[in-house]
């Protein structure tokens, strides 16, 4: 297709003097393409009309991509049917080509003058998003509101990108109002707060536009240019130097994740939303993977519903796009409770034992200090088919600590114990079962954990487990968990 | 503006390390909460002048409750 630039500017939008002409306007959605695409990769791929949305194929960072641009300078980004098929139709281009699409929104949603028509138009670009699913990676940036379709059809993506202005709701403070007479402002009711830190609609929180779309621009490369692992290329450093001293102690795992990736490569998802487990994109040895990492620093790293979910989803779209993973696992347990049994702790945390047991993806997991119970099987472990199970020397893997094991196996013995002697004969039975019950040597024996690595040679380790592995990638769709 | 620090889970106090008054910078260890057999610092995510505490080091706090507040 030819592009079709600098069209005359209909007379609507550029009344008024003081008003900028549309061509002038930072929201046109020309500019807000050229600004995501490489210098002077733009093609236009739609006529730069008044339909709404506008169309254009290009590169980031060398990475061919088709992306599309809600147009705010026409009746503030409405979808009718011509910009719908717009957006069809670039779907149509990167799943022909199998490059991952950019969708930029700034949109109130479906235009209300064209009725049923406008709505049957949207529910088109969920159908095709929806087949694209889980074949070509689909980013989303949200840089103004984006309401009712429009922000439906980011959460239908792969990734969410929030910009500084940009606002997800189903309806706007106004609706909201006159139905229910709740008083809330378009921050609170879908800003970078709400679906940051409470909602889960969004991944990554950006401060300025350029940020929200250098965001995407990292992503689209790390999904649409993978790479391939070059092992001799892994520099070694020591992991271990961000464990603390007492094993009983918490600690932050960003510094680890950050550490085990190649330099400046890692994106975040979801940061800020259930952080108690850490989902993030990055390089190792080149290649892009998918770290998922217990963080015992929130909720002492925890799994519980929210974070099992967030999870889920992270690992169901790294099979589905080819991404191998690397599982970083410390964690005590389930977090118990009745907050958590009523939130779907068990519902919710089945996603993940089904997540992992699915993937197809090679998957090495790593335990660095601890792995209990229920969340030792849903970290990837062998049972579930982890592709190789790596430990730090040591680390523990067990159905619980082998002092509260004790307590239970050992309790009318301890009752009878003077009460002074009782933590001396306690850790006297938790060495003993220790011995029998627990430790490396232990799991190796069963063949849980296949390898022990030093902290200063994991980075390497990982690589070499990832490299060995087959290539594969589950054939499902990334359903947005 | 106030900033409240509340608990993420419920917990027995291990220790606060913060008195009133006190400057801290982000990422500061206000206190540690024992939970799930672990010891958890409680870190401040952005920095202020401690203007109240609202435990001790003992206490059982449940999700939600109010620890320290920031200004």
């Amino acid at each position: 297709m030819t592009a079709l630039d600098s069209r005359p500017v209909p007379a609507q939008a550029a009344a008024g003097a003081e008003r900028l002409s549309r061509d002038e306007d930072p929201r046109h959605p020309r500019h807000r393409l050229e600004a995501l695409l490489d210098a002077g990769s733009m093609e236009l791929v739609s006529p730069d009309d008044r339909s709404g949305m506008l169309a254009a194929a290009g590169t980031v960072d060398g990475t061919p991509v088709v992306a599309f641009c809600s147009d705010a300078t026409v009746m503030g980004g409405a979808m009718g049917d011509d910009g719908c098929r717009v957006v069809v139709q670039a779907y149509e281009r990167a799943l022909a080509e199998g490059v991952p699409i950019i969708g930029l929104w700034h949109s109130g949603g479906a235009r209300l003058p064209e009725g049923v028509l406008s709505l049957h138009a949207v529910g088109q670009i969920f159908a095709i998003m929806t087949r694209a699913s889980g074949t070509i990676p689909q980013i989303s940036v949200v840089l103004g509101p984006a309401a009712g379709g429009a922000a439906y059809g980011p959460a239908l993506t792969d990734i969410v990108i929030l910009g500084p202005e940009g606002r997800v709701f189903v309806t706007g403070p106004d609706v909201v109002r006159s139905v229910t007479g709740e008083d809330v402002d378009m921050l609170r009711l879908g800003g970078p707060e709400p679906h940051g830190r409470r909602s889960g609609v969004v991944h990554v929180l950006t401060s300025t536009e350029q940020d929200a779309l250098g965001r995407a621009r990292m992503l689209a490369s790390l999904l649409g240019s993978q790479g391939e692992i070059d092992t001799a290329g892994v520099n070694d450093v020591d992991l271990g130097i961000h464990l603390p001293e007492s094993a009983k102690r918490a600690y932050d795992v960003h510094p680890i994740v950050d550490d085990l990736l190649d330099e400046s490569t890692a994106v975040e998802l979801h940061a800020k939303w259930a952080p108690n487990i850490v989902t993030t994109l990055g390089r190792l040895g080149g290649r892009t993977v998918g770290v998922v990492a217990n963080n015992p620093l929130r909720l002492g790293g925890c799994l519980d519903s929210t974070s099992a979910e967030k999870a889920a989803r992270f690992v169901r779209m790294c099979d589905s796009l080819g991404v191998p993973l690397v599982v970083v696992v410390d964690v005590p347990g389930y977090l118990p409770g009745v907050g958590q049994e009523w939130d779907g702790v068990v519902r919710r945390g089945a996603k993940l034992l089904h997540a992992f047991a699915e993937a197809s993806v090679p998957r090495v997991t790593l335990v660095t200090r601890k792995a209990y119970g229920g969340a030792y099987i849903a970290m990837n472990s062998r049972a579930l088919g982890a592709t190789r199970v790596l430990a730090w020397p040591t680390a523990e893997v067990a159905v619980m600590g082998a002092v509260a094991a004790v307590r239970i196996l050992h309790r009318r013995k301890l009752a009878e114990v003077d009460p002074e002697l009782r933590p001396q004969v306690e850790v006297e039975l938790a060495e003993e079962h220790e011995r029998v019950a627990g430790g490396l040597d232990r799991a190796m024996d069963i063949g849980v954990v296949d390898e022990i690595v030093e902290q200063k040679s994991t980075r390497s380790a990982l690589a070499r487990a990832l490299a060995e592995a087959p290539a594969r990638r589950g054939s499902h769709s990334n359903i947005p968990l | 503006m106030v900033e409240q620090v509340s608990a993420e889970m419920v917990a027995n106090v291990h220790s606060v390390d913060v008195s009133l008054g006190d400057r801290v910078e982000a990422g500061a260890t206000l206190l540690v909460l024992e939970s799930m057999k672990m010891e958890i610092p409680v870190l401040a995510e952005t920095g202020g002048v401690v203007v109240d505490v609202k435990v001790a080091a003992g206490d059982v706090v449940q999700e939600g409750d109010i620890l320290v507040l920031l200004d």
